[in-house]
């Protein structure tokens, strides 16, 4: 009976501790809200993964609109309040739908941030679109998503065949590399990415072999063992490539960086936005790392003082440095602030969708402009190195 | 190249894979033992082992650089703090996921279900009081690639798979002898044969289940540690993948079965890097699974058959 | 006085429950409280077991320990309790129980057009079609007693054979179906799949079954994510799965993005697919499926081929399974091999075990209250800890309830047999001691 004394006591406590952090969790949740003074309040929503095996990568983003939304607050000069709104999709297509709903549900969501996923943002653009609810993603890479005549889409990361290719042009052409091994995460992420390259490249003329290395689930929602980077390795050192191009993010690729390390390899490594993170050589260790090219459609951040600001800034709100995707969720939500600001108290859902794509915004990652079928435009692709431990840029990939 | 060029290289790692899937393993099996249930939580066993050996070890190396003969006591502090976490979580995961279970008699899945209960809480746990980045250990050796330590056939051996091997070696020779030479050993063979009969002769069930439990959390949280200690890190989700795997490596071996977890972890960690080797690392699984069913179609009780009480 | 009894009086059983109920008191604080970061791994700890919230929650719990101790009315107040949870004796209650069914699901037609767009959403994608997926699971596990770990594979077979049915993967079929027509093609792979699987593995026992359709579902799932060129990959389809859509003898009805459409679509297969249960149950197959669960070597004996019973269970499963996965396709337009995980395939046998296992209503009601559950919580609890509460529910509902929310009557019966010491609660336990 000592059990059911137990539940009979744990139940009555989970709802008060459940009734304490919601009291809690009420009082630090961004925006102001409550008083507005008689302005309008508008909500800008964020979709992303905030639970579940992603959560961290929808995190990076989460606190990047809350920062920004607060900063516009602050300066105290809009004709309207902004609050911020969440909704959590876990990543995947199958919840997608639901959290899109609940956005478009709230009235005052005047615009979204998000969805952060290409498979999230298939499931949910439909119904953004039936709303006509803009969305501007931070994240969502895949070429498909561009196709599908949804006017509601916009991303400010450049797609996968901005990018892909500019990887190839430049390892090839630039570096002189003959012989690639070319390694996809398994993900919705790292295969389009890693085809895209790998087409290039042969099409440059360059030998390239490829492998899908399943991502692992303390990097991502993935199904690989940590353990099976040894094996992955000793195939690339047999296969003597020159140069190992791999299509993922940060945490999964620095295992593989410190497996090909042990395993003598001494070709170059090269990766992509997944892995534009100073995480990547706390994890892999600074003599693994040094060397290693890293590919973005993102200019540099850490000679611009607003980048510097903002970063320093995402540190103290979030309680840890901005990360893979912060960036780009930071200048998502400012363009989103720049079209309300021009639209003023009388903005409409319908009248952000028109404002957008003929917006010109200054972000700190790149110039946003979109082209009509919400890609944005100028893929400007730039090149970055890892050098004595830290991410220096090396310039545009093209020039 | 698949198999004939470079098959040492790639069986030398899967070795060390292999020593670790069958410290995890054992856990599966002794639970599987005594209370013919699969301890789905083990696998959070495993996690909280390797934060465990985490906190300890950096803690106790600070900023020291060891080598010799401290890297040696380094590594024990470690392994001992690995264990110690494992044993007490799997203590306490017995008392609240499956002795008041089984005090009401509860059907066979509702186990499987609260352990799943609590593998979802714990890890979730962790998370969220560790933080969901991955962490890494300050290392008690230094490992130079360039100066293997030896080499076998060519293969060279570096001193972290060494010092995977030498520890689960030691450790499943002394629980071989534990279980085999000691009263404790002899409780959990009797209830592993016989629940009602040994609890007719005087064996108070509770508390070996109980000691089972906390055995496999030694070990599982060893394995925690050692595997931490690699290039992975320690995580929140490190558990979920090895712990699948080494569940399958207990079947494989025959679950119930002490030496049969030892030899279903070697060979799962041999054939998932000679797969990877000829059909790329994203078909291991399937080769993996593909091989366990042919195994239980052959022998349906696994490779050395069940029973803990009998062949162990 | 034995030993036993000599130290449960010195240590005292009521301070032992006090124990449990300060420790549950800082579990509770533990997970409500602050959380920890790789920077500040004590952070979490220490902030709510150092801090006046630690007090406040022992409090409590003491509190609770002495309203319950000495009021001593725990019996009344326990089985009060119980009857709010589940109305055991209504249900047992066979007018009562179909005069609540006749409720049910009149509530379940009159009321979802009066919730918002979002709940209706949920209603659809999240919980109709895993009502289907544990109706079908039910079968397997609950009525045959199969453990398959495996099953969310047979719904990404429906899945896919929907999506190449309907001209939506990189290879093309030779004819391009309605989604509606699919559903013929999806139950029939499924139902293969099914045998194919089944076939070879059934005559291995409980626990090898369940790690040899574990190994299937990863099968399933990696060969969906690696064979790009077929099924488009981890993306998915490339093409978007077309909605339902009725052209029948001058009917002509298309379901669109809206979601009520596609509830009252689902609700009539569930309901469908109920009545045909139900009547299986009882029937000759589902005595069978009883026999065998109860004692496979018995039933053999008195000339039931378990075997193909089983197949059938797992077939029936199978297909079921597969049919949930036009309907989600379907729904969703979109699939991805990330929706066919393993954590989705425990995720539905927590749904079946969680509602009782082996009862159909149970089903129905595990798999609701599971899955608007995370959704109902999302609101007042940090999202990234959603899972650690369900986590902490899913022990505590074990520990309190084992036999799940609305358990069969026959199980209910097998249970408290169990209880009383008389069989083992389950044939799946029973049948390891024989060989």
């Amino acid at each position: 009976m000592n059990q059911r004394r137990f539940v009979a006591a744990v139940i009555p406590l989970a709802v008060a501790g459940l009734v304490l952090s919601a009291c809690s969790s009420n009082k630090n949740s961004g925006g102001q809200g409550g008083s507005s003074g008689g302005k309008p309040v508008f909500k800008i929503g964020y979709e992303g993964p905030l639970s579940g095996g992603n959560a961290q990568l929808g995190l990076n983003m989460k606190y990047a609109v809350q920062l920004a939304i607060n900063e516009a607050n602050a300066k105290g000069d809009l004709p309207f309040t902004l609050q911020y709104t969440e909704a959590d999709d876990q990543g995947s297509g199958d919840k997608s739908p639901a959290a899109a709903q609940q956005l478009i549900d709230d009235k005052q969501v005047i615009a979204v941030v998000g969805p952060a996923f290409s498979g999230a943002t298939k499931a949910a653009e439909p119904k953004f679109a039936d709303a006509n609810l803009a969305t501007v993603s931070p994240s969502a890479t895949s070429p498909l998503l561009a196709t599908q005549g949804w006017k509601t889409f916009f991303r400010v990361v450049a797609d996968d065949n901005a990018q892909g290719p500019a990887d190839a042009d430049y390892a090839v052409k630039k570096l002189g590399i003959t012989n690639i091994f070319a390694i996809d995460d398994a993900s919705a992420y790292g295969q389009p990415l890693e085809k895209a390259f790998e087409d290039e490249a042969k099409k440059n003329g360059a030998q390239v072999t490829h492998q899908s290395v399943p991502g692992t689930t303390q990097c991502q929602a993935g199904s690989g063992n940590t353990q099976q980077y040894p094996a992955v390795a000793q195939t690339i050192k047999a296969s003597g490539a020159q140069l190992v191009f791999y299509a993922g993010y940060y945490c999964d690729f620095a295992l593989l960086a410190k497996a090909l390390h042990q395993a003598g390899y001494t070709g170059k490594l090269f990766s992509d936005d997944g892995s534009l993170d100073p995480k990547y050589i706390e994890q892999a260790g600074a003599d693994v790392a040094e060397g290693t090219y890293i590919s973005c459609a993102c200019a540099d951040l850490s000679n611009d003082p607003k980048a510097q600001k903002f970063a320093a800034d995402f540190k103290k709100l979030a309680g840890f440095p901005i990360s893979v995707y912060s960036a780009e969720a930071y200048d998502a939500t400012n363009t989103i602030i720049a079209v309300l600001k021009e639209l003023g108290a009388s903005a409409t859902r319908a009248k952000v969708v028109e404002k957008l794509r003929t917006v010109d915004y200054q972000g700190i990652t790149k110039e946003v402009k979109f082209q009509p079928n919400g890609n944005i435009s100028g893929n400007a692709v730039y090149i970055y190195q890892v050098q004595g431990g830290k991410i220096v840029s090396l310039g545009l990939a093209g020039s | 190249m698949c198999l004939t060029n470079h098959f040492w290289d790639y069986f030398v790692p899967g070795i060390a894979n292999g020593f670790l899937y069958a410290l995890i393993a054992l856990g599966y099996t002794l639970v599987y033992g005594v209370l013919q249930l699969i301890n789905f939580a083990h696998s959070e066993v495993f996690m909280s082992g390797g934060f465990g050996g985490l906190f300890v070890i950096n803690w106790a190396i600070a900023d020291r650089h060891p080598h010799g003969l401290s890297s040696v006591w380094f590594v024990l502090i470690g392994i001992i703090a690995g264990a110690v976490t494992g044993g007490v979580v799997a203590f306490v995961l017995e008392r609240v996921a499956y002795r008041p279970l089984r005090r009401r008699h509860a059907p066979k899945l509702a186990f499987l279900i609260s352990a799943i209960g609590m593998s979802y809480f714990l890890y979730n746990l962790a998370g969220k009081e560790f933080g969901r980045d991955a962490r890494t250990m300050k290392p008690p050796f230094t490992v130079t690639p360039s100066k293997p330590l030896f080499t076998i056939f060519g293969a060279s051996v570096n001193l972290y798979d060494a010092v995977i091997a030498l520890s689960a070696i030691i450790m499943l020779v002394l629980l071989d002898r534990l279980v085999q030479n000691t009263r404790l050993g002899q409780g959990i063979r009797a209830v592993a044969q016989d629940a009602d009969t040994a609890a007719l002769m005087g064996v108070n069930i509770d508390r070996v289940i109980s000691q089972t439990f906390v055995i496999g959390g030694l070990l599982g949280g060893a394995a925690g540690f050692l595997f931490g200690l690699g290039t992975a890190g320690v995580s929140y989700t490190m558990g979920f993948t090895p712990g699948l795997k080494a569940f399958t490596a207990a079947v494989l071996g025959g679950i119930g079965n002490i030496r049969g977890a030892m030899l279903g972890g070697l060979l799962l960690g041999v054939v998932e890097n000679l797969a990877s080797s000829c059909f790329g690392a994203s078909w291991v699984d399937v080769v993996a699974f593909y091989i366990l069913v042919l195994v239980l179609l052959v022998r349906p009780m696994g490779l050395l058959g069940e029973r803990l009480g009998r062949s162990a | 006085m034995t030993r036993r009894d000599l130290r449960s009086v010195l240590m005292g059983v009521r301070a032992r429950q006090l124990g449990t109920a300060v420790l549950g008191a800082l579990v509770v604080d533990v997970m409500t409280g602050p959380s920890g970061s790789l920077t500040a791994p004590t952070r979490g700890l220490t902030g709510s077991l150092l801090s006046i919230r630690a007090v406040i929650f022992v409090a409590l719990g003491v509190a609770l320990w002495a309203f319950l101790t000495f009021r001593d009315r725990l019996a009344t107040y326990t089985s009060r309790w119980t009857a709010a949870i589940a109305p055991s004796r209504l249900v047992a209650d066979r007018r009562y129980r179909r005069a609540g069914y006749a409720a049910l699901l009149a509530a379940a037609i009159a009321v979802p057009p009066y919730l918002s767009q979002y709940w209706q959403e949920v209603a659809v994608d999240q919980i109709g079609v895993y009502v289907l997926l544990a109706l079908g699971l039910n079968v397997v596990v609950g009525f045959a007693g199969l453990l398959d770990l495996g099953y969310i594979a047979f719904y990404a077979i429906g899945a896919y054979s929907c999506a190449y049915w309907t001209g939506s993967l990189p290879i093309r079929p030779p004819h391009v179906f309605n989604p509606f027509v699919t559903i013929i093609f999806a139950v029939i792979a499924a139902m293969i799949a099914g045998v194919v699987l089944g076939f070879p593995t059934l005559r291995l026992r409980g626990d090898y079954l369940a790690i040899v359709t574990l190994g299937f579902g990863e099968i399933i799932t990696i060969y969906a994510n690696n064979l790009q060129s077929v099924t488009g990959g981890a993306q998915g389809p490339p093409k978007p799965i077309p909605h339902f859509s009725i052209n029948l003898l001058g009917i002509h009805y298309q379901w669109k993005i809206s979601n009520l459409p596609y509830y009252y679509l689902l609700l009539a297969f569930v309901v469908l697919i109920l009545v045909l249960f139900h009547n299986l149950e009882n029937s000759r197959v589902g005595r069978a499926w009883t026999a065998i669960r109860e004692d496979e070597v018995a039933a053999a004996a008195s000339g039931i081929n378990t075997f193909r019973y089983k197949l059938l269970a797992f077939a029936i499963g199978a297909s079921t399974s597969g049919f949930a996965g036009v309907l989600f396709a379907s729904k969703i337009q979109v699939i991805t091999p990330l929706s066919f995980v393993l954590q989705q395939s425990i995720l539905v046998l927590v749904l079946v075990i969680f509602g009782g296992m082996g009862s159909l209503a149970g089903a129905v009601v595990g798999a609701a209250v599971i899955q608007w559950l995370p959704n109902a919580l999302k609101t007042y609890v940090d999202k990234a800890d959603l899972f650690m509460y369900l986590g902490a529910v899913l022990v505590v509902m074990m520990i309190y309830r084992p036999q799940g929310i609305i358990p069969s009557r026959r199980r209910s019966r097998e249970l408290a047999m169990a209880e009383a010491g008389l069989v083992e609660a389950d044939a799946l336990t029973t049948a390891s001691k024989e060989v």
